[in-house]
């Protein structure tokens, strides 16, 4: 592997006794779409921040292009940041916020124009290039936001939270547009984000942050089916959980029935068996299996969630059944099923 | 805007600022209490100025007249204010003139308000006295308790004034009973206001209290103090008169979070 | 409700406001075109003499030296106000509001007693004075009260606090993403002051200078006490005519021009206000 882009070695922040950043390592490559992932306080803007030049880090190294930039301020750093609020220059026309990072790199007029010409293009706001922000929809701000920092063609750019302020149909198209930009561009994007939702839409690759620390990172896919921890787990689509207590590499339910898991990431003692909805099948083959009370069935469009009453769990077992299989063996609440799975799709977690 | 700024360049100018505020005033407190009561040289510490000004009948006389003033004006004030308040905000419809004069009075320069109520009251031939000033204090005063107890009412859920007429209330049991108690504190804030503003104003007093002597209120008589002839008693009085103003405006500040307008 | 009883509520007020404010001062518009009498009194013929007089440069030059001393005064308690509110809202969110209320206090205290504590700073035995043969200085000093900039240092000091406030209101509200945006996209501190903090800040500056501007041009005490007896400004002059020359029409034409000015910058202030368009609002 050449060279990463961007390497986070070992970074630390502190603020007073809080540790936002408590010895992060990260390596991202070149070209790369790459999403951080946490609750707030995870320190996933503290990050970002951190990358972007605004707070330096106590220890460690943040390197790009094999140069330690960890001092280098914001202004001068190869870097750019897409503001969660957008922070566009309220006083200034589209055309001026866009130009504005050009012309502190001391670019010609006609160079400057050209320029944001060209990437007015791409977001497709060539005509409101005279309109003041507050004309403008929350979309077109946001592309406004994205264009003001991509024209300066940062080796990295740092998107915080790009979508959060857009209602959920415009999120969706702007999910792809970002992904079409970022390909059309070839520059590395690096995008926070709490919806995890969006990280494994857009993102080549995801890391998961909690409390400072980084707990995994992965391909959406190696994340969704790998998880590595309980939290991961959880904080990734919907999982569900069995308490079980594990001796000797036998897990067993608190109704007493034994549970198969080929990955088992705890030791002796209490844990839990996690397994996801679409894995659950009826009267399918697997080495588990349950049987449970229908308590409620939703809807969905393209499947059917079943809610289920076990004995092996406290909580609501959910199962979600594709179109066809909830055809083939209509439920209703009250019925009495037999659920199966298999053990290469659970797995075991301390608590 | 942290991170951007330069810490110790703020504290710089922020020590610079708070000093040329507060050395002066300072100053005229430390005076207030030097025996020598000259401020040239510091004699010992000794409270004799403020006996002095207590045993001034002069001083005396104008600080009663401003308190007559004062608490006359602010009872007025603040029953035409809070009623203009209420009537603005219930109208809902807002009319260019009308805030213009219910603003005009906190904007207008004091000295244009004085020449053109001594005019009036001259053509009038009203015999000018304590009475002129009170009236003349009342047209500042109103606009800002007005202005106060609207800007509480802003944030006044009306729709409990129509659940209280739903409930078979009268419009005066209303007032009474609902939009008073909650708008209190604003009103007694903007009472406050108005009566430090009263306390302390000098110009239009100064042209509305006509010739006599026993007319002349406490700012009338600094003046005339200052500019005849500065004796040492002025350092005490000085410092009662800050303290009185600073300490009400203070107490009216904590009675109304929402923060008093500029003078 | 019905409309009509708002009405109920606020007459009593606005005929006050009508009686007292808004009658006396037609009533000076009216004068100043009126004739002076012989013995003081007012003579009710219709003439322009009292505005042209205005004009005379005697009074021209008052006009202007007053002009003169209130933007220069307003200038300075600009730049420090300015220079204070920034430094407020930059200090931690915890202490915004004691530094701002420290800050504003003076402004509360006697109008006439913070014009006479600079008597005493600025008197020949008087602080400044006493910290310069302090430090040594035993020439003769240049005379530092009664003089014009004697009224400068009392308008600033008596009128900072306000601009203080009508700076800090713009900044506190500014989104500090804004600066950092600024920072990010190549700007240096100074660039990033210079395009994006302080146009953003406009009204505030515009707030703080007219409201100094109008209330030293018209002002009468800070001169008369710390000018000394020579010095006139505008408000001098109006004092004057009312209380001893008694030219009533004359003072009245030159209140007249007070107005004029006052109400010509409170429009170029809604104007500056108008222009930063969306500047400090919130996004």
């Amino acid at each position: 592997m050449n060279q990463p882009l961007l390497s986070i070695k070992k970074a630390q922040k502190h603020f007073g006794s809080v540790r936002a950043i408590d010895g992060i390592d990260l390596d991202i490559q070149e070209n790369e779409f790459f999403a951080l992932l946490g609750a707030s306080g995870s320190g996933k803007t503290t990050l970002l921040r951190m990358l972007a030049g605004f707070e330096v880090p106590d220890g460690g190294q943040i390197v790009l292009d094999g140069q330690d930039v960890s001092h280098i301020p914001p202004n001068k750093r190869a870097v750019n940041l897409m503001f969660q609020s957008y922070a566009l220059f309220p006083h200034m026309s589209v055309f001026q916020n866009i130009a504005y990072g050009l012309e502190m790199e001391g670019l010609a007029k006609a160079q400057i124009k050209a320029r944001v010409d060209e990437i007015l293009e791409v977001i497709q706001l060539g005509d409101l290039a005279r309109r003041k922000p507050d004309q403008l929809s929350g979309g077109q701000r946001q592309r406004v936001a994205l264009a003001r920092a991509l024209v300066k063609r940062p080796r990295l750019l740092l998107l915080d939270e790009p979508l959060g302020a857009l209602d959920k149909k415009l999120r969706g198209d702007m999910q792809l547009e970002l992904k079409r930009i970022q390909h059309e561009f070839g520059i590395t994007f690096i995008i926070v984000t709490h919806d995890q939702e969006e990280a494994l839409v857009m993102a080549d690759r995801v890391a998961i942050l909690k409390d400072g620390k980084l707990l995994q990172s992965g391909t959406p896919r190696e994340i969704y089916e790998q998880p590595g921890s309980r939290f991961a787990a959880d904080f990734i689509g919907v999982m569900n959980f069995f308490p079980v207590q594990s001796s000797g590499g036998t897990l067993r339910a608190q109704d007493g029935s034994v549970i198969q898991a080929d990955a088992i990431h705890m030791a002796d003692g209490p844990g839990v068996a996690a397994v996801r909805p679409e894995r659950l099948r009826l009267d399918g083959p697997g080495e588990n299996s349950m049987t449970g009370t229908v308590t409620a069935t939703a809807y969905h469009g393209l499947d059917l969630q079943v809610h289920l009453k076990t004995s092996a769990a406290p909580d609501t077992v959910v199962m979600r059944l594709t179109a066809d299989a909830a055809e083939a063996r209509p439920l209703s609440a009250g019925d009495t099923v037999t659920v199966n799975w298999a053990a290469r799709d659970t797995r075991a977690f301390a608590d | 805007m942290r991170g951007t700024t330069n810490p110790r360049l703020m504290l710089m100018i922020l020590s610079a600022v708070f000093a040329f505020l507060y050395i002066p005033i300072s100053v005229l407190f430390a005076l207030s209490f030097n025996e020598g009561g000259l401020p040239t040289a510091w004699t010992g510490f000794s409270v004799k100025w403020y006996g002095e000004l207590f045993r001034n009948a002069d001083i005396m006389g104008a600080a009663l007249n401003t308190l007559i003033v004062a608490v006359i004006s602010t009872i007025l004030a603040t029953i035409l204010g809070t009623l203009l308040a209420v009537g603005v905000e219930i109208r809902r419809r807002k009319g260019r003139f009308l805030e213009t004069i219910i603003f005009a009075p906190m904007i207008i320069p004091d000295i244009v308000l004085a020449i053109a109520l001594l005019s009036f009251f001259s053509l009038l031939n009203v015999t000018m006295g304590l009475h002129t000033v009170i009236v003349s204090h009342v047209v500042f005063n109103l606009a800002f308790v007005c202005s106060v107890v609207r800007a509480r009412l802003k944030t006044f859920d009306w729709s409990i004034v129509e659940a209280s007429t739903d409930l078979g209330a009268s419009m005066f049991t209303t007032l009474w009973r609902v939009v008073l108690p909650v708008m209190l504190p604003a009103v007694i804030a903007g009472a406050l206001l108005a009566f430090t503003l009263s306390l302390d104003e000098f110009i239009i007093a100064f042209f509305t209290a006509g010739a006599g002597r026993d007319s002349i209120t406490l700012p009338m008589q600094i003046f005339a103090m200052i500019r005849f002839g500065v004796t040492p008693e002025i350092n005490a009085l000085a410092a009662i008169v800050m303290t009185v103003s600073v300490v009400i405006l203070a107490l009216s500040q904590r009675l109304n979070r929402g923060g008093l307008p500029g003078q | 409700m019905t409309d009509r009883k708002p009405l109920y509520l606020m007459s009593p007020a606005l005929a006050w406001l009508t009686a007292f404010m808004v009658v006396p001062c037609l009533l000076i518009l009216a004068l100043g075109f009126f004739r002076r009498g012989i013995y003081g009194g007012i003579e009710y013929t219709f003439t322009l003499e009292n505005i042209a007089l205005a004009f005379d440069p005697l009074y021209a030059g008052i006009f202007l030296k007053s002009a003169w001393i209130a933007g220069i005064s307003a200038s300075i308690a600009v730049v420090i106000g300015y220079a204070a509110a920034y430094a407020i809202a930059a200090a931690p969110q915890r202490r915004q509001a004691t530094l701002l209320f420290f800050a504003v206090l003076p402004f509360w205290s006697n109008y006439l007693v913070r014009t006479y504590a600079w008597i005493v700073m600025l008197n020949r035995e008087g602080l400044v004075a006493g910290i310069a043969t302090w430090f040594g200085y035993d020439g003769e000093l240049p005379k530092l009260l009664y003089t014009e900039s004697a009224v400068v240092v009392g308008l600033v000091y008596n009128y900072l606090p306000f601009v203080i406030l009508a700076c800090y209101a713009p900044l506190s509200r500014l989104n500090p993403e804004i600066a950092e945006a600024s920072r990010d996209l190549g700007g240096s501190g100074w660039t990033t002051f210079r395009r994006v903090i302080l146009p953003m800040t406009v009204p505030g500056i515009a707030t703080g200078f007219v409201f100094v501007f109008v209330l030293s041009i018209g002002n009468f005490v800070t001169p008369a006490l710390l000018g000394g007896g020579n010095f006139q400004m505008i408000g001098n002059l109006v004092y004057a005519q009312f209380l001893t020359a008694n030219d009533w029409p004359f003072g009245a034409a030159l209140s007249m021009f007070l107005i004029a000015i006052m109400m010509g910058l409170l429009t170029l202030q809604t104007f500056a206000t108008e222009r930063a368009s969306g500047a400090g609002r919130e996004e």
